[in-house]
């Protein structure tokens, strides 16, 4: 009981911050190496906020996810929108992220300095079921992660934009001969990644504190989810990030946390070695 | 007046011209084909129409509006709607929800109801098919959702890249009897086609394309007694 708690609120914590990536690489057919540190930066906001402005919790997560999705504007107008005409655009892209992502994580380093700092964003107490205690924090995380994967349903299956987005992703060619602007949905999909990820960071930071890199274990997990599931399938990757975070939960208890990671990449060879095109993913030619 | 006016295209990919000066104009309720051998160009011309491809010289009106260096979205909003060669369907998607994507711009939306209906009755099919995943289809069927969410869009002209293209015989003439009642309806229909003895009962106006430049341009009647041009660019 207690893994499967610690292990749900794992896994919505990777889902939240996978879905940003499953977006952008589903739409753009791009990697997005800035995510992490858009993660780590959302985090730093939020702690901005909270504890040297003195804002309340919820201004604090407003303004990280605003800001992240500015971020993601940026990544957008300023690095992918000149390079989308370019027949080489995913290596290109992949390598100016890595680049941006250092940035920000300089600029983190330069503002904040080296030092852990503990995310103000806490809430104390336990909730009892029987006589297994489950932390009201990863109560809330669980919360605010369903919350979010449910508003991104929503989103993609409902509105307008989100169908745009949809039709983006399985034809870009087709959405723009039925009148999608096809930078817009770019734009609007880098944007809402940036304010999950800030999310994403503010989970991640409210467990295990704020360090600069702090995105970078995440963006690396988020990335194998990617791939499990299928590059760009975002559904899957809500499956596949649950089902990661309870294994990890899973192999921490019976075998040591020092294994988890190297049992999990040895269960994710194996599972492409199964399904080259991932667990949720069609027969496609992914050119890297 | 003529609804689409071209004017001296030129456009290419790269370094390579496809099109080297191509000049057509289709009236209001006309069926224009476009014939010719793989390779010279008849798709690249209906891609720079719509905007897919830019031009490196010559011009596009339509409707009397210049929409040649327009976006691909605002040449759909001007109301030319293409239907591209191998269906590209939104495979993901259920067969209403591809058709819904047909009337996708605000305009097209506030009618979709009443368009839907439209396509049921052409298409009789897709209702029955309506809740099924496009990528489960047959080839037949997917051909009918793309041409059926062209028809979604209201467009003012309709272009069809090959509609017929690697499909069996009898479902070729199921595609040939859609094409028919789009021209009876009165629909203005810019088509490619390899199958040109095929078009040619249906088309106003044959527009044979070879390499880059309209080599001949007739009706269906004038190429049945050319049989040297059947020989040379038709293979029969």
């Amino acid at each position: 009981m207690q893994i499967v708690a610690s292990g749900l609120t794992l896994g919505a914590m990777y889902a939240v911050s996978t879905i940003g990536l499953a977006l952008v690489y589903g739409a753009l057919n791009m990697l997005n190496m800035a995510h992490g540190a858009v993660l780590a930066l959302g985090g730093y906001v939020c702690f901005y906020a909270m504890a040297v402005l003195g804002l309340p919790a919820i201004v604090g997560v407003a303004a990280a996810a605003v800001i992240c999705g500015g971020v993601g504007l940026a990544i957008y107008h300023l690095a992918a929108r000149p390079m989308l005409n370019s027949a080489n655009f995913e290596t290109q892209i992949f390598i100016a992220t890595i680049g941006i992502g250092t940035v920000i994580e300089n600029v983190i380093l330069r503002l904040f300095g080296p030092q852990p700092k503990a995310q103000p964003l806490n809430l104390p107490g336990a909730l009892h079921i029987g006589h297994v205690a489950i932390p009201l924090q990863n109560v809330l995380i669980l919360a605010v992660a369903v919350a979010m994967m449910a508003s991104v349903a929503w989103l993609l299956g409902r509105t307008r934009a989100g169908r745009a987005i949809r039709a983006t992703a399985q034809n870009r060619e087709a959405a723009q001969l039925m009148g999608v602007r096809i930078g817009r949905v770019y734009a609007q999909v880098l944007a809402l990644s940036g304010a999950l990820a800030a999310v994403s960071g503010i989970m991640i930071s409210s467990l295990a504190g704020l360090l600069p890199n702090v995105g970078a274990d995440p963006m690396l997990k988020a990335f194998v989810i990617c791939v499990v599931a299928g590059l760009g399938q975002v559904r899957g990757a809500v499956v596949a990030a649950l089902a990661l975070g309870l294994l990890e939960s899973a192999i921490q208890y019976a075998v040591g946390v020092q294994y988890s990671f190297a049992i999990l990449l040895v269960i994710v060879i194996a599972a492409l070695i199964w399904r080259p095109y991932g667990l949720f993913g069609r027969k496609q030619v992914v050119r890297l | 007046m003529s609804l689409l006016q071209i004017d001296g295209v030129e456009a290419g990919y790269g370094a390579q011209l496809v099109l080297r000066g191509v000049s057509l104009t289709l009236a209001q309720g006309e069926m224009a084909a476009l014939i010719g051998p793989n390779g010279h160009g008849k798709t690249t011309l209906l891609r720079a129409i719509s905007g897919l491809v830019r031009l490196r010289a010559g011009t596009i009106r339509f409707d009397g509006q210049r929409i040649d260096g327009r976006r691909p979205d605002q040449v759909v909003a001007a109301g030319i709607v293409h239907v591209p060669q191998g269906d590209m369907l939104f495979a993901e998607m259920t067969v209403l929800e591809n058709l819904m994507m047909g009337a996708y711009l605000p305009e097209a939306a506030r009618r979709q109801a009443e368009r839907l209906e439209q396509v049921y009755a052409l298409l009789p099919k897709l209702r029955e098919r309506s809740g099924q995943i496009a990528s489960t289809l047959s080839g037949g069927e997917r051909r009918m959702v793309g041409i059926g969410r062209g028809l979604m869009a209201g467009a003012r002209l309709l272009m069809l890249d090959e509609p017929s293209l690697g499909l069996a015989p009898i479902v070729i003439d199921q595609i040939y009897q859609v094409i028919a009642g789009l021209r009876d309806a009165g629909h203005t229909v810019l088509i490619v086609e390899e199958n040109a003895s095929r078009i040619a009962e249906h088309a106003d106006r044959l527009h044979l394309l070879d390499n880059g430049a309209f080599a001949w341009v007739g009706s269906g009647a004038d190429l049945m007694s050319r049989p040297e041009i059947l020989a040379t660019y038709l293979g029969g």
